[in-house]
């Protein structure tokens, strides 16, 4: 599944720390583990396997065993990651040949996240407490569904387009504190002059089109900036909260798990996790469950989607659909996550067999619908609904996803028995067209440079242009060429007159 | 006689007035009035010395019409309780502004086996495919509904007043429509609806028109309601002094009646045989009659009917007088009790079986066992002539055929002959240039919608022949693609030759004049509808690949494009180098591949172009007869002519049985059924290929001009029926073409260079030479070319003149070709046949 | 010495070039320079209606909705 170039993953965060703060990480088992199953491609993962217990470096070259001869562009990928990831280190190579190995913390910590022991408690305490029968994985499915669509709605109806927006969810929406990291994350903005006061952004179209997985990570990473922003004020560590998640990462599902077997900072962050849905605490708070949404942090693809099929078949245990319908209080709604259900038509029509209001507000964001029945709704894509998605920022790619990743059951199983794609051709076709119809004039403001006096005036000028990054088109022959930016030309000019 | 009705005045207003203003002027806005008068104009001038009084009373006569039909309309306050705004959560105001969330519609328990939901603000319904109950659902729907939307997995029908008016028709009760669409529902029936259906179905079909005995008949099975009628102060006058007030008697059931062609008629076939041959075994065949017989015939569950006599002279004004009182007369044909009109001799011929959609239009048509009057809507290349052979042979009464043109009148001629067992002499043409009638006392007339309307001066032998037609009793009068003619015309047919049933066929029912209603009621109820996807499916029409190219125009003609005027721009996009070059590759493309070709250009500058620059044969409007039957002889049996260029004479029912691959150049802006019905040209083509599709349909469009704004809108129909229109950007290896035209910039310069000086008078003679009904010709015989050419500045003769003449001696070039190749292989059997027809005719037998 | 002059560079296929050469031939207010076949310089003032006007232009060219109006 595709996200948007402005979606920000955990690579991306994880890319910017210095090689300190990786090895303060992996001193936690947990982490190490995480990072190796979730962040590295798999001939990586080979390769660490490889030197997990090598007693002495290896030179670089031996790892060539594992590669195929056409496979050079993915072990200078792998490598590149390791390196990045502070998981290896390769010396330089100048008089003798490249050597590897893995980091100190990272190689200890790997080693006994596999082997088990220690006392880190890095993968959680388990609680030995008596714990309350009705705190079952389908509550708690139900509970974590519950938050984070409370989330989702807030961010959903900030959008223009849901014209006054209303109330979406239940209750009075999430916690000020999730508001303001969403406000603060840009996936919303203060505006004035809409009903809530605020309106989705870019970023946040993109959120809303991820899976739920990148989403929960979105807003994770989100805080992490945060507290990073604000470090010196609140004391907390956001190293240390990342250490947190990915041991939560590691902990089962179902399980209760000893709070006061957590450090200070840790249990700080409780509250949070609670609003974001990640974590339960029943009354007595001596004891803590994580969520679905905290336990497949670190999940791999295929484990997600088995994920979300669980979870709606945990939300269509409860109640839903028009028997609930009808009153003034909304129903709980089916997850977004919920198996497949919308069908696209070759006629552009689209049938979305849902009575969630939040999956029906997505697909308002780039469908024009129409009729609403008992479970199930009627809309078109035309060209403008479309084009008012992208211009609010939706990429048709992330449309194309959204589909294909909810296309119905009968849509995925008439495509498998004729071996066809699941989402009509013409259609996709259609809204990349309509995508590009937006794309047709591409506008730079800058500076047009004509009449020269000389024509190595205007070459030394625009190779310098060039070399300065700010050309952005030349004619040799009619001696013209076009910058963004004019400031540094004008001084080297002045200072190649004064040369002269 | 139904009552006359008009269509709008702007169709036929613009008609006369301003059409040159109207067809230089298009404009995104204007498409849709636009098209209808162009499709008046192109067609033909029906509206010719037409008096003022009679065009205001039509227009009259189609308000009235209009008003009642939109009283009766779902969303109307009739229905409608007005003005609770719901609300029922955050997702509400998506739909309609909230109008449309009906979710307060609470769902059945059992509703996953149930396949429709049903909107109660404008009676739109949605079928799940893929449930168990879709197929009995689908069959219901379409009886009494109209199909708006027939992709993949979810299709939806709309429910109107005349689709109830069709579902009654053929027979179903009020009670009985709303019990099944309740079981078909998800929810409970919505009150609306349930309203809305008993209250149009009230009046409908309550009242029939029936002649029997050659004695004209008010009928129905409410006697509550022939008295409301014989109450009435002008029906009740009307009412035949000297017969019995109200007669009773039992409905017409089938009763025994077999359809020719159908299975039934097989199994009666068999038995008449078997009982002709082995007389001892009268038991066997009695009880295969009676299980054949059985459904129909009933005795007990009979209903009464009850009907009172009026005067022949006085229908059309009962008609129109019911109709007011808001009960529209249904005609219906006794004709097994016509002791009156002369029985015609015709079957159809024994190994001619039809198909199962084929046999269900009938069935609707003669499900009591009389002839009903409607519509039935096939789709191009699905056997709609067989299917009114049948009904002719059915009805074994004197038989009036109505087409577009005077091929089309030849061609039905011919399919009657090699479908049914009709004496040749039984079967006469009318048209400009032949003029017969039949031996015996009764026969088959073939004719024009022109030929029998248009009121300008007859020929002695011309007057003859209408006298001939108006003055008998018509069995069947059979209308053939009724989408193409404007109401006005079939008010003026059906008000001068008396018919006792008509069945219109076509296929499509979308008129961008919108006058389906006024049909309707001139005509009779739609009878049936096939569904296309479904069609293709089963093997009875070709599967067909839909794409379109899209052309980029190269600068120097993009930038004359943009400053043009509106006429100049069509021919600059139709005559873009990259679409040439595109057609080329394509005709190369499909050539090598043994396909036969069919190139449309409704631009006749460029078709010219495009057939001579790549020596293709081709037919327009100024292509005389002969030739025209030697290009298409050619193009159906010559190996080596397997593309050809077509005007828009080829939108007509030209049968053209080999071609498997269409593409079109240039088309008038944006007629959807124009669409539908060039796909019905290769839509009967059975060959198969690899990737599972037997055709091949292509749009060539040039990219960024209003030509792509008409493309879409006209595929739209044919979206709706499931067909996918594939955009194609590029074509691959387009270089390699040999001999690709226009490959170097100074070629297409010199192209431009040349459109814009051919066409700068804006005198070609474009659309008006394309005449369908052959009037150009007709007019040879001492007529003026007045009517053909009014609508340019000048006539052939002042084009310029000298290059026009070259382009007709070229063109005789590809054609030409033709002829030299014939005589060498020799006259075909068909081109025999039809000079042994000409001269029949001629003889004047 | 060589003249800088303000401006946007407008990069686009040649038939948008086209129709933006035809907008600006009513008032010749638009286009600064014309650069190549795909490149023009426009002035700064101008470029949201150009944008405006352009998008007019190919509207008409656009695939039509049909109005849900029609049987919905």
């Amino acid at each position: 599944m595709s996200v948007g170039t402005q979606s920000y993953q955990l690579s991306d965060y994880l890319e910017k720390l210095p090689g300190t703060t990786f090895r303060k990480l992996y001193q936690q088992p947990s982490t190490a583990f995480a990072i190796f199953r979730r962040m590295l491609p798999p001939l990586a993962k080979i390769f660490v396997q490889a030197l997990l217990y090598a007693p002495s470096p290896l030179l670089l070259k031996q790892l060539d065993v594992w590669v195929k001869a056409e496979g050079k562009a993915q072990r200078d990928r792998a490598l590149s990651i390791l390196r990045s990831l502070h998981i290896v280190s390769i010396s330089v190579g100048k008089d003798k040949p490249q050597e590897v190995h893995l980091t100190t913390n990272f190689q200890n910590s790997l080693r006994l996240a596999l082997e088990g022991g220690g006392s880190h408690g890095s993968f959680g305490v388990p609680s030995t407490l008596p714990v309350d029968p009705t705190i079952d994985i389908p509550y708690l499915d139900r509970y974590a569904r519950k938050k984070w669509e409370d989330i989702l709605h807030y961010v959903v109806n900030s959008v223009g387009v849901h014209g006054d927006g209303g109330s979406g969810g239940s209750g009075a929406g999430p916690k000020a504190s999730v508001k303001d990291l969403l406000l603060a994350g840009r996936l919303v903005e203060r505006r004035p002059d809409t009903k809530g006061g605020i309106a989705i952004t870019q970023a946040g179209f993109t959120f809303l089109l991820q899976e739920a997985n990148a989403q929960v990570w979105t807003l994770l990473l989100l805080w992490l900036e945060a507290v990073d922003r604000s470090a010196t004020a609140s004391g907390m560590d956001s190293i240390d909260m990342l250490s947190f998640l990915f041991m939560l990462a590691s902990l089962e599902l179902g399980r209760a798990y000893d709070t006061s077997a957590l450090t200070e900072p840790r249990r700080n962050m409780l509250p949070s996790l609670v609003d974001f849905g990640l974590i339960y605490i029943p009354r007595d708070p001596r004891q803590y469950f994580p969520t679905r949404l905290a336990t497949t942090l670190t999940s791999t693809a295929s484990a997600l989607r088995s994920v979300s099929s669980a979870f709606a078949a945990a939300t269509a245990a409860a109640p839903t659909d028009a028997t609930a319908l009808g009153g003034a209080a909304p129903a709980p709604a089916v997850g977004t996550e919920s198996r497949g259900s919308i069908i696209v038509e070759t006629n552009y029509r689209v049938y979305a067999y849902t009575s969630s209001p939040l999956q029906i507000a997505v697909l308002a964001l780039f469908c024009q619908l129409n009729m609403r029945f008992a479970g199930m709704v009627t809309g078109r894509l035309t060209r403008d609904s479309i084009r008012r998605a992208i211009s609010y920022g939706i990429t048709a790619d992330q449309i194309i996803s959204y589909l294909a990743a909810h296309a119905h059951d009968q849509m995925a199983r008439t495509a498998a028995t004729v071996g066809r794609p699941v989402l009509p051709p013409t259609v996709v076709d259609q809204i990349r067209l309509w995508q590009l119809e937006n794309e047709r004039m591409r506008t730079t403001p800058g500076f047009l440079f004509k009449d020269f006096d000389t024509y190595d005036e205007y070459q030394a000028l625009s190779s310098y242009a060039e070399e300065i990054g700010v050309l952005e088109w030349k004619n040799d022959k009619k001696g013209m060429f076009f910058v963004s930016k004019y400031e540094q030309l004008r001084d080297f000019l002045k200072s190649r007159k004064s040369s002269k | 006689m139904p009552p006359k009705r008009k269509a709008a005045p702007a169709a036929a207003g613009a008609a006369k007035a301003g059409r040159t203003s109207a067809m230089s002027t298009p404009g995104p806005a204007t498409p849709r009035s636009l098209d209808s008068s162009i499709m008046s104009e192109a067609e033909e001038d029906f509206d010719e010395d037409v008096t003022e009084a009679q065009k205001k009373r039509e227009e009259m006569l189609g308000q009235e019409a209009d008003e009642f039909v939109n009283s009766w309309a779902l969303s109307s306050n009739r229905f409608q309780n007005k003005g609770k705004d719901k609300h029922y959560d955050a997702a509400t105001h998506y739909f309609g502004g909230g109008k449309r969330d009906f979710s307060d519609l609470k769902l059945k328990p059992d509703y996953k086996n149930r396949p429709l939901w049903i909107d109660p603000l404008k009676g739109v319904i949605v079928l799940e495919r893929f449930n168990p109950l879709a197929e009995q659902a689908t069959d219901f729907l379409t009886t009494i509904a109209e199909p708006k939307s027939r992709p993949t997995f979810l299709h939806e029908y709309a429910l109107t007043t005349h689709s109830l008016y069709a579902a009654v028709s053929v027979g179903l009760r009020p009670r009985d429509i709303i019990n099944t669409l309740d079981r078909f529902l998800k929810t409970n029936l919505p009150v609306s609806i349930r309203e809305f259906i008993e209250s149009c179905t009230q009046s409908y079909g309550k009242v029939k028109l029936v002649l029997k005995n050659n004695k004209y008949f008010v009928e129905s099975v409410d006697a509550e309601m022939l008295q409301k009628l014989l109450k009435d102060e002008i029906i009740g006058k009307l009412r035949l002094h000297g017969t019995e007030e109200v007669t009773t008697s039992y409905a017409p059931t089938m009763g025994g009646l077999v359809i020719p062609g159908t299975q039934n008629a097989a199994g009666v076939h068999q038995a008449n045989l078997r009982k002709a041959g082995k007389a001892g075994e009268s038991g066997e065949e009695g009880e295969l009659f009676a299980t054949l017989n059985a459904e129909e015939d009933d005795e007990d569950d009979k209903e009464a009917v009850h009907a009172f006599e009026i005067a022949d002279v006085n229908v059309e004004q009962v008609q129109k007088r019911c109709l007011d009182l808001g009960y529209p007369i249904l005609e219906e044909y006794d004709f097994r009790n016509d002791e009156v009109n002369a029985t015609l001799d015709i079957d159809l011929r024994p190994n001619t079986s039809i198909r199962p959609y084929q046999e269900k239009s009938l069935s609707k048509m003669f499900g009591n066992g009389r002839a009903k009057s409607g519509i039935i809507v096939l789709p191009c290349g699905a056997g709609k002539t067989l299917v009114g052979i049948t009904a002719a042979c059915t009805i074994k009464k004197g038989i009036i055929v109505l087409c577009t043109s005077s091929m089309s009148v030849v061609q039905w001629r011919q399919e009657f002959l090699k479908w049914s067992n009709i004496n040749p002499d039984d079967v006469a043409i009318f048209t400009a240039e032949s003029k017969n009638k039949f031996s015996g006392n009764t026969g088959i007339i073939v004719t024009t919608y022109s030929m029998v309307t248009n009121n300008r001066e007859r020929s002695h032998d011309s007057k003859k022949m209408m006298d001939f037609l108006k003055g008998r009793e018509w069995g069947l009068m059979l209308l053939d693609e009724v989408h193409v003619v404007p109401a006005d015309v079939f008010r003026r047919v059906i008000s001068s030759i008396k018919s006792h049933s008509k069945l219109g066929l076509t296929a499509t029912l979308l008129r961008e004049d919108d006058k389906i209603s006024h049909l309707n009621f001139l005509i009779g109820p739609k009878l049936y509808e096939a569904n296309w996807m479904e069609l293709s499916q089963q093997g009875h029409i070709a599967k067909v690949q839909c794409a379109e190219v899209w052309c980029p125009m190269p600068t120097e003609f993009y930038d004359e494009y943009l400053k043009a005027s509106s006429r100049m721009k069509r021919t600059l996009y139709a005559m873009n180098p990259t679409k040439f070059q595109a057609c080329q590759y394509l005709i190369n493309y499909h050539e090598q591949r043994g396909d036969k070709i069919i190139v449309f250009s409704d631009e006749l500058y460029s078709l010219k172009q495009y057939a001579l620059k790549l020596g293709k044969v081709f037919i327009y409007g100024s292509t005389g007869q002969a030739e025209r039957m030697q290009v298409l002889e050619n193009f159906q049996h010559n190996p080596n002519v397997n593309t050809l260029f077509l005007s828009k004479i080829g939108d007509t029912s030209l049968d053209l049985p080999e071609a498997t691959v269409l593409i079109q150049i240039s088309s008038h802006f944006g007629s959807r059924r124009q669409e539908a019905q060039r796909l019905g040209r290769i839509l009967r083509a059975k060959r198969r290929n690899d990737e599972g599709f037997n055709a091949f349909f292509y749009s060539l469009v040039s990219k960024d001009t209003q030509e792509m704004y008409y493309s879409s809108k006209r595929q739209a129909f044919l979206v709706d029926q499931g067909y996918a229109f594939k955009v194609i950007t590029q074509l691959a290896n387009i270089e390699k073409t040999p001999d690709l035209a226009f490959a170097t910039a100074a070629e297409r310069r010199e192209l431009l260079q040349r459109t814009l000086v051919d066409n700068e008078k804006g005198t070609e003679e474009d659309v008006e030479t394309d005449d369908l009904f052959g009037k150009v010709r007709g007019k040879k015989k001492g007529g003026a070319w007045g009517n053909g050419v009014r609508r340019t500045a000048g006539t052939l003769g002042e084009l310029s003149g000298g290059q026009d003449m070259a382009y007709i001696e070229q063109n005789k070039a590809a054609n030409r070709g033709l002829t030299k190749k014939a005589q060498k292989a020799g006259q075909s059997a068909f081109f025999k046949k039809i000079a042994r027809e000409k001269e029949r005719s001629r003889v004047g037998k | 010495m060589p003249r800088a002059i303000r401006g946007v560079l407008i990069e686009c296929e040649p038939a948008i070039k086209s129709i933006i050469v035809h907008l600006d031939s009513a008032n010749n207010d638009i286009i600064i320079e014309d650069l190549d076949e795909s490149h023009l310089v426009v002035k700064e003032n101008m470029v949201h209606l150009l944008k405006q006007k352009l998008e007019d232009r190919l509207k008409e060219t656009y695939r039509p909705e049909e109005p849900l109006a029609d049987s919905e």
